[in-house]
């Protein structure tokens, strides 16, 4: 069965038909090519899928695209303004908070809720909310200096 | 040597696309018309396939395609040894082996026809232990390995894959010269390489008839010549697209589904995406192989080794297929002498065919197997000895000189230097902060990679260089480190230097990425071409009568004589040299007395290493190979029970997470004695072997219990210590 949604993605409003069993993560993906998103683990658990519903983190590939209807989504390709990278992503590429980047967009989703909601978190606090999001290149070091830095970009 | 740009902490600039999701992975990769596969997998570890009836499959609306091994050609594919059919013909030999493929335009219709597959199987006796299948009489999973192609000769057992050997001097001899001999045997798990990204890959048969391959596979040219064999097409009919790699850590160099995908392609007439789920990948990756090793060591008087003799089982699975080296075999077996000198010496490998998963190739191959086996042997030999466990190896290392197992002759051998490094930094003879807390230490040394690499250098009239490569980026920071090389040769900035990706057309072969070559070989080539480059810019600056470094002006005259400054060069090392490079890691743990959880408090890890091109890439390589080994060491596995996977979802498999990372002290000795671009060494596989045996000999110290088989669970420290109780 199939049912139309109206979604918000990345600030734009969007209206697609998709099968009720269609998961948020291969609607983003496959029918609005958004590919930024990624599907890891498929049952969320590493986070590569991670995307803002109204602000909040969910994993994208265990959540329904209809469960979406009238709601608004951020993924990674919303992050950057015209000109400028969100300063988490910046912070990344400076701090080497990713290598082979499939993890990545996930993680720079979560560590900008982190920092909306935390603006100066403790290396603590980062931990504790960074802990849905798996890295296997990293070690997970430089995730968290890029994020204290980008918190200290947020504040100067 | 003061470098510029060589040296320097750059970030990766080179990862924009990374941060702001523009990358396109093998499984991002979107063409008109594009539909997908799935495939339909053995539920049964070892059975004939009595039947399949597709028709219900077939009958399901949007259902484009549905193929058995009826409908393929019977070829046998692998890397070096040829046994594996492209979907299961008459017989399965392992859970998850794939027996059906299925395509159509939507994934979901596509995997809901799988379900609609019937197979009627007849249960055949299935082996799943490496022990029991080498045995007379044990159940065979290949009639007869020794027919396929690649297979190598000696088969003491038809369940043996392959056997590799390495020896010095007279071990027979060396054992009666001995005071006392030691003999432990361990054993470890199966493991995934834990990269996020599943294998993927689009297949496109275009107008021409040319197919069109974009995959994650960080070995595009053997690719290539993979796929025409498994194919059966001419190589000129094959090109491979490079994508970025969702991390390899080893394991991203095999055909996967790619085959399957082309006989889609072919026979529906459309591009077929396949995207193996990740429950997939764990019971039909390549992971890394479990092992039972046994240690025998003959120690003098003076606490000399003076004989040795190791005997690994490799439990391979059903398959050789997946591994690439022409031993079919695991080249990590030889650190079975750890970094000692060890004087007579015999090590024996097995890869035994069983009813299991078939394994391959994981960062340093048989390395984290070996080393733990090898690393806690010491220890234990150590405290038999009375002896602390950093003398008795004090007493035991390589120096200049010496010789690998393998007969290689070594020097700048800086094992000392590096054990004594990491002592200091970890405080390893200061006491220990209280009861439950120990300090275990662990050795190791990795090669730097050998191979062939091709970089081509072009100067635009603009004034900019742009390098072709045919590298995937596995997200290493490779491609940062060669243009940082590029940049530093040319006296560019490294926004200067841009790469170009190229196809399998571009090139006539190369060895891709992987066993800690790039930074060696791709460094080399980049290095060569942008001399060779420098010095054309040289000869046109002083004919035009301008500095060298008016790249643009310079640039531009050649242009308007319809020249274009460039320079190729393909860089082949054929043997790895008389440098290596070593570890000495401390681990200092507690261990929870009422419940065996054991904690890393603090870690430390020391490297010799040889020039440092991009530090913030090289620290990053050796943290997140650490991090990997931290995770072997006390939680990864993938358990199975009589050949089923019992733990088919990454949550199970329980990778390191942020909350698990110890703090990290790490030391560098930085020796430029390498045989890379400005006697740069390797790093990518140094830091991973060591740190289960670290952290085992850290608990035993802790405890007194001394776990043999990884993961280290805290109920494998919880029974031990009732049972050194003496309660149940």
């Amino acid at each position: 069965m199939n049912r139309k949604i109206r979604l918000t993605v990345n600030g734009t409003a969007r209206a697609v038909e998709v099968p009720t069993y269609r998961t948020l993560l291969d609607c983003l993906r496959n029918d609005l090519g958004l590919t930024g998103s990624k599907e890891g683990c498929g049952v969320g658990v590493c986070g590569a899928c991670t995307v803002l519903l109204d602000g909040k983190m969910i994993s994208s590939c265990i959540a329904l695209a209809v469960s979406a209807d009238g709601h608004e989504i951020t993924t990674v390709e919303g992050l950057a303004g015209d000109e400028r990278l969100h300063p988490v992503q910046q912070a990344f590429i400076d701090a080497g908070g990713f290598q082979c980047g499939i993890c990545t967009p996930g993680q720079v989703v979560s560590a900008k809720a982190l920092l909306d909601a935390i603006p100066n978190p403790s290396d603590a606090e980062i931990r504790e909310w960074m802990l849905g999001n798996l890295c296997r290149c990293t070690g997970y070091y430089k995730i968290i200096e890029s994020i204290r830095a980008a918190a200290q970009q947020s504040r100067a | 040597m003061a470098h510029r740009i060589v040296g320097k902490p750059i970030g990766r600039v080179d990862g924009i696309e990374k941060v702001s999701g523009e990358a396109r992975y093998s499984g991002d990769v979107s063409v008109p018309g594009l539909i997908w596969g799935k495939a339909l997998r053995s539920p049964l570890p070892h059975a004939r396939i009595v039947r399949i009836d597709t028709s219900r499959a077939r009958a399901l609306s949007g259902v484009l395609a549905v193929l058995t091994a009826q409908d393929l050609p019977s070829i046998l594919v692998g890397r070096r040894m040829f046994d594996m059919p492209l979907l299961a013909r008459d017989r399965v030999r392992f859970i998850g082996e794939k027996v059906a493929v299925v395509a159509a335009p939507d994934p979901d219709i596509a995997e809901e026809a799988t379900a609609l597959i019937d197979v009627e199987y007849e249960d055949l006796p299935a082996v799943v232990d490496p022990e029991a299948a080498i045995v007379a009489g044990a159940p065979v999973v290949h009639e007869n390995p020794g027919a396929y192609e690649g297979a190598p000769a000696e088969r003491p057992h038809p369940n043996v894959q392959s056997v590799l050997r390495f020896s010095l001097g007279d071990v027979e001899a060396g054992f009666r010269n001995a005071a006392r001999i030691f003999a432990h045997t361990f054993r470890t798990q199966l493991a995934h390489q834990g990269y996020l990204e599943p294998h993927a890959g689009v297949v496109a048969i275009d107008e021409a008839g040319r197919v069109q391959v974009w995959a994650s596979n960080k070995m595009p040219f053997r690719l290539k010549e993979l796929l025409s064999h498994a194919l059966q097409l001419s190589p000129e009919k094959i090109r491979v697209n490079l994508t970025p790699i969702g991390g390899d850590f080893g394991g991203k160099g095999s055909l996967m589904d790619l085959p399957l995908a082309y006989h889609l392609a072919r026979v529906t007439g459309r591009p077929v995406k396949m995207v193996m789920r990740y429950a997939e990948e764990l019971m039909a990756g390549n992971p890394r192989h479990p092992a039972v090793i046994t240690l025998r060591t003959g120690v003098g008087n003076d606490g000399k080794i003076v004989a040795r003799s190791v005997k690994a089982l490799f439990n391979s699975g059903a398959y050789a297929a997946f591994k690439p080296a022409p031993s079919v075999s695991l080249g990590g077996a030889s650190m079975g002498a750890g970094v000692y000198r060890i004087p007579n010496l015999r090590i024996e490998s097995f890869c035994v065919y069983t009813n299991n998963v078939p394994c391959g190739h994981a960062r340093s191959p048989g390395e984290p197997q070996m080393v733990f086996a090898e690393e806690s042997h010491m220890d234990m030999i150590a405290r038999e000895l009375s002896l602390d466990p950093a003398e008795f190896r004090r007493r035991n290392l390589l120096k200049d000189g010496d010789r690998l197992a393998n007969g290689h002759h070594l020097e700048h051998v800086r094992a000392s230097d590096t054990l004594e490094a990491a002592l200091k930094a970890s405080e390893w003879s200061q006491p220990k902060p209280g009861p439950w807390i120990g300090r275990g230490m662990a050795m190791t040394h990795r090669h730097i990679g050998v191979g062939f690499t091709n970089a081509a250098v072009r100067l635009q009239t603009d004034g900019r260089v742009t390098l072709r490569i045919a590298l995937p980026d596995t997200g290493t920071g490779a491609h940062l480190v060669l243009r940082q090389v590029v940049a530093e040769v040319l006296g560019l900035a490294v926004d200067d230097v841009e790469i170009e990706m190229a196809t399998t057309d571009d090139f006539t072969t190369d060895s891709g990425v992987g066993g800690s070559r790039v930074t060696h070989t791709g460094g080399r080539a980049a290095f060569h071409a942008a001399e060779n480059l420098k010095a054309q810019i040289q000869a046109e600056a002083a004919k035009l009568g301008v500095p060298a470094d008016s790249l643009a002006a310079i640039a531009r005259a050649a242009a308007g004589e319809g020249r274009t400054l460039a320079a190729s060069h393909f860089y082949d090392a054929k043997a790895h040299g008389a440098v290596t490079s070593f570890t000495a890691q401390v681990a200092e743990v507690a261990v929870d007395a009422q419940t065996g959880q054991v904690t890393v408090r603090r870690f430390t890890t020391a490297h010799d290493v040889g020039t440092i091109i991009n530090p913030i890439g090289h620290q990053g390589q050796i943290e997140g190979g650490l991090i990997q080994g931290l995770g072997y060491a006390l939680m990864e596995e993938i358990k199975t029970e009589e050949g089923r996977i019992s733990t088919l979802s990454l949550g199970d498999v329980k990778l390191p997470t942020i909350q698990d990372i110890p703090p990290l002290t790490t030391v560098i000795l930085e020796d430029p004695v390498g045989p890379g671009p400005f006697n740069a060494k390797a790093i990518g596989e140094g830091s991973i072997s060591a740190v289960a045996p670290a952290i085992a000999n850290a608990v035993a110290d802790a405890c007194g219990v001394r776990v043999l088989d990884l993961p280290i669970t805290a109920e494998k420290v919880y029974f031990a210590l009732k049972a050194k109780e003496g309660r149940p």
